[in-house]
């Protein structure tokens, strides 16, 4: 078996984030318009290694993926271990913009998977001018809660397990087996109470709602993709999403779920590719 | 139904990684399909015995009632969406789960798992598996 170094690089960087020192891990691939992914809750970038070691996607796309604070290889704040972490949409539209800023990222496509769609909708309203376009992947207005988040942060039980066979609910049968469960290790390695806080964020704010009417798609093109498999933002959810942004065009994926460039990269490939196609070339435009 | 649960008995019981991952759990799994009762022993991460109801003196710790055709689409090897994950009956209104739900979720993999194991296509992942059929 011959060696294989790949071409995605890790990196840290050190932003300001309510006036505190947050050390970020992120990892990068390609050149090009740069695209900035997030990933889902309870997980990391690795979601995103499937694309970012791509080349028909790198060869003009600078791919670049962070871990959120307490996430993957983000250490959580100073004082952590005496703190509830509870994600706000306030604290992760800040997050997102220190990081544009930190990598100086000229206009970058935003693409977000799930609670990074959801942020990605957020900056769409409230901060287009720094992005080139949205791409919103299993992305919707909102999502109450059809659990009981407390459930996956309790001293009697592994929170990684439980949410990580939470979620299984949300892969496609058509996913590869080893990818299905490459998806789900990264739920199961998640820090305690970090799944928890991310869905605080995900199933309680309902901003977004009334901020949809107002994102312009002629300056900043919005793409929602969702999958048919996927039982938390279904395609009804996302559809009413996709409606009440004028201008947002949406894609449904009948064989695919609810992280569909981890669980399912070939079938993912090119509906993100069409995405990436419908947006514009930022700084050179 | 009763057939194939007993199938799924004997898949389960000799399945080294099922009897692993539910070692804690010894509980009964009311099972309701079409208003049919079937009450699930668990042991010890196997299932000792299947019992038909129905029964009002049987306690059981968590329930999942749903109906035949759900399950058999459930047990297809590419299943339609919604019918691809018991959870998925509850969304689309195929299925209820009632009783201790924690219970269900603090072994959840291992439940979801032992449902599965009449899915007809996944011999080539799990041994236990083997010679199942439709």
């Amino acid at each position: 078996m011959s060696t294989l170094i790949e071409p995605i690089t890790g990196r840290y960087v050190t932003v300001q984030i309510a006036d505190a020192p947050r050390r970020i891990y992120f990892e990068e691939a390609g050149q090009g318009r740069p695209v900035l992914c997030l990933h889902t809750a309870g997980a990391d970038t690795r979601q995103w290694r499937h694309l970012m070691n791509d080349a028909r996607i790198t060869a003009n796309n600078r791919m670049i993926a962070f871990d959120m604070p307490w996430h993957g290889k983000s250490l959580p704040p100073e004082g952590f271990q005496t703190e509830e972490y509870l994600l706000t949409t306030e604290a992760y539209i800040e997050t997102v913009l220190a990081m544009v800023d930190a990598l100086g990222l000229e206009k970058p496509v935003l693409a977000g998977c799930s609670m990074g769609g959801r942020i990605a909708l957020q900056i769409a309203a409230l901060h287009p001018e720094k992005f080139s376009g949205f791409i919103a992947i299993e992305a919707s207005d909102f999502q109450p809660a059809w659990y009981d988040i407390d459930w996956f942060h309790r001293p009697d039980a592994h929170g990684g397990e439980m949410g990580a066979a939470l979620v299984s609910a949300n892969i496609s049968p058509h996913a590869p087996e080893a990818e299905r469960w490459n998806t789900l290790w990264m739920f199961m390695q998640s820090g305690p109470g970090v799944f928890r806080g991310d869905l605080s964020f995900y199933t309680r704010d309902d901003s977004l709602i009334a901020r949809l009417g107002q994102i312009d798609t002629a300056q900043t093109p919005v793409h929602v993709l969702v999958g048919a498999y996927d039982l938390t933002c279904t395609p009804e959810d996302a559809q009413r999403t996709a409606d009440a942004i004028p201008g947002a065009t949406i894609a449904v994926m009948d064989e695919l779920g609810h992280f569909p460039m981890s669980e399912h990269p070939e079938g993912f490939r090119p509906f993100f590719a069409a995405a990436l196609d419908a947006m514009p070339r930022g700084g050179m435009s | 139904m009763l057939t194939t649960l007993h199938r799924m008995q004997d898949q389960l019981n000799r399945s080294e990684h099922l009897n692993r991952l539910g070692r804690l759990f010894s509980e009964t799994v009311l099972l309701e399909v079409d208003g049919d009762e079937f009450y699930l022993h668990f042991e010890k991460g196997r299932l000792e015995r299947v019992e038909p109801g129905p029964s009002r003196k049987t306690p059981w710790r968590f329930a999942l009632r749903t109906d035949r055709a759900a399950l058999e689409e459930f047990w297809k090897p590419i299943p339609k969406p919604g019918f691809h994950d018991i959870f998925g009956f509850v969304k689309i209104g195929r299925g209820r789960v009632d009783g201790d739900i924690l219970s269900l979720v603090k072994n959840l993999r291992f439940f979801k798992e032992f449902m599965a194991l009449a899915r007809t296509d996944l011999a080539r992942t799990d041994p236990a598996r083997e010679g199942v059929s439709a």
